[in-house]
Formats: structure tokens, sequence, C-alpha cells
């Protein structure tokens, strides 16, 4: 889905500023430190709001496709 | 920072190909990606040598094409419609604002411009200096010209009340200098209210392609 790993990074900072994910600063052993995003509240509960809609839009689809097969 | 590597110059030219694609997305956002994107290079090049050529070539194909990143980011952070009415708002002020309100009204435009995410600093310099009140100055030395067309007017400076005014035989000509002086100031905010239409434009198409 993702063309290129640095097309993330946009998307990335839209849901950070939509305040879906945060991010933080921890030390790396094996180089610079590294940042790590997190989903927040918010983002969470966005995300059991994109499955629900996805499982029916997904069922939808199911029962056309079986009721035509 | 020792001898740049060849390395080094391949990370440094593909940030600045970002940096340059990433233009005309507001600045915060603009700083934001090529932080982002460094760290990215950072963090993956500590696990390789210093100069190796490939292994930077190989991440940098991974991150992708400068373009490609820009056309997302635009596609990210398009422009919503309540921007593009302020922009709007703001071009018409800047060129007639301060004749319908004088001075006032270009002065808002300006405020509106400066507060714009849409324009780069460069845009918002040329917006606001050419040409200082928008209309207003040529409409302004248009009507005084065309009063004392032609006429020179001799204040004697001292406390007598006599001023001498020597005209020009028939008196209504206007200086071709001065004709020009009006249409240039007349032109140059039309062409910069174009210019930054212009900018407005291409930063509202989204990215399509």
């Amino acid at each position: 889905m993702v063309t290129s790993e640095g097309t993330i990074y946009p998307l990335l900072s839209r849901l950070r500023r939509d305040g879906l994910v945060e991010s933080s600063w921890q030390e790396s052993s094996s180089g610079p430190p590294r940042r790590y995003y997190r989903l927040t509240d918010a983002g969470r509960a966005a995300l059991e709001g994109f499955k629900l809609e996805w499982r029916r839009f997904r069922d939808a689809v199911d029962h056309f496709v079986e009721r035509t097969a | 920072m020792t001898m740049a590597s060849k390395a080094d110059t391949l990370v440094a030219d593909y940030l600045k190909r970002l940096n340059m694609e990433l233009r005309g997305l507001p600045r915060a956002r603009r700083r934001e990606l090529l932080e982002e994107i460094s760290e990215h290079i950072a963090e993956a090049r500590a696990g390789l040598e210093a100069d190796d050529e490939a292994g930077v070539r190989t991440l940098l194909d991974r991150l992708g094409d400068p373009a490609d990143i820009a056309a997302e980011a635009r596609e990210r952070f398009g422009v919503r419609e309540r921007a593009g009415v302020r922009d709007v708002v703001a071009l018409v002020l800047l060129l007639v604002g301060g004749v319908v309100l004088p001075v006032i009204g270009w002065v808002i435009g300006v405020v509106l411009l400066w507060i714009s995410e849409a324009w780069s600093t460069r845009d918002k310099l040329i917006g606001t200096l050419v040409v200082p009140g928008g209309l207003l100055v040529p409409l302004g030395l248009g009507l005084v010209s065309g009063e004392s067309a032609g006429c020179i007017e001799i204040s004697s400076g001292g406390p007598g009340p006599r001023t001498a005014r020597t005209c020009d035989a028939g008196g209504g000509g206007i200086e071709p200098l001065e004709l020009a002086l009006v249409i240039l100031l007349v032109l140059a905010p039309l062409v910069t209210t174009v210019y930054l239409a212009a900018r407005l434009r291409r930063r509202q198409v989204p990215a399509a392609a």
C-alpha cells in the first residue's frame, strides 16, 4: 500500500496533528535516539471506529458477492 | 564533520531535493517532514559504514522519490476551503482595499496575507512591497497630477501668501514621465495580484498525479 517508505511521514505528521498518534524519543543502543510513535486514546478510538466501519463494509460486500455467486 | 564522503553528498542532495519539492507546503509542515526524514536516514545509516555508498543508495531508493513524498504531503495537508476564501479576500484588499477604505483596507489585506499559510515569505514580501497601498498610490497620484497637470507650483517660502504658478502652454498635458510612473504604479500591483493568485492556485490544485 505504501509505495515508498518516505511517504509514511506525511501520514504520521497528519495523524499527529489530528491527535491520533503521539511520538516520543528513546535512546537506541545501535545509533542515534529513535522516535517512537504510539496511538493516543483518540487514535485508539478512531481505530475501533474504523474497524467497525470496515466490518460493516466487508459484510455488505460478502453478502452481495455470495448472493450473486 | 570530517571529509564529506560520497554517501554524505548523496544524502545532502536527497534532502535538498526534498526541500525543493516540499515548496508550497506550510513552513512548519515542511520543517517537520525534513526533520523526520533526516532522522530516518541517520537511524538507518547507523547500521552502515559511513562511506557505504551502495548502502546509502539503497536506503534512499527505499525512502522513495522526493516528488512522491511531496505529493503525499500535499494530499495530506490539502488546502481547506476556509483558508481559500480568506486568501482571496487578502488579494482583493491588497489591490483595492486601500482605495475603498483608505490605508486601513490595505493594512487588513497585509495582515491576512501574512497570517495565511498559502504563500512563502518571499511571496508575502512581494505582496507587501509591490506596491504598498495597492492602487491607492497611483490613483492618488493620478488625481493630484490631473488637478495640477503641467503646472509647477512655486511657493515663495516666506510668510507671504504669494505662490507663483507656472503652467505649460495649454496647461492640460501630463508629463510623459509622470504618465509612465502612474502606469507603472497601476501595473505593478496588478502584476503582483496575478502572481500571488497563480501561486495560490498552484497550491490549491491537489496532488492528483
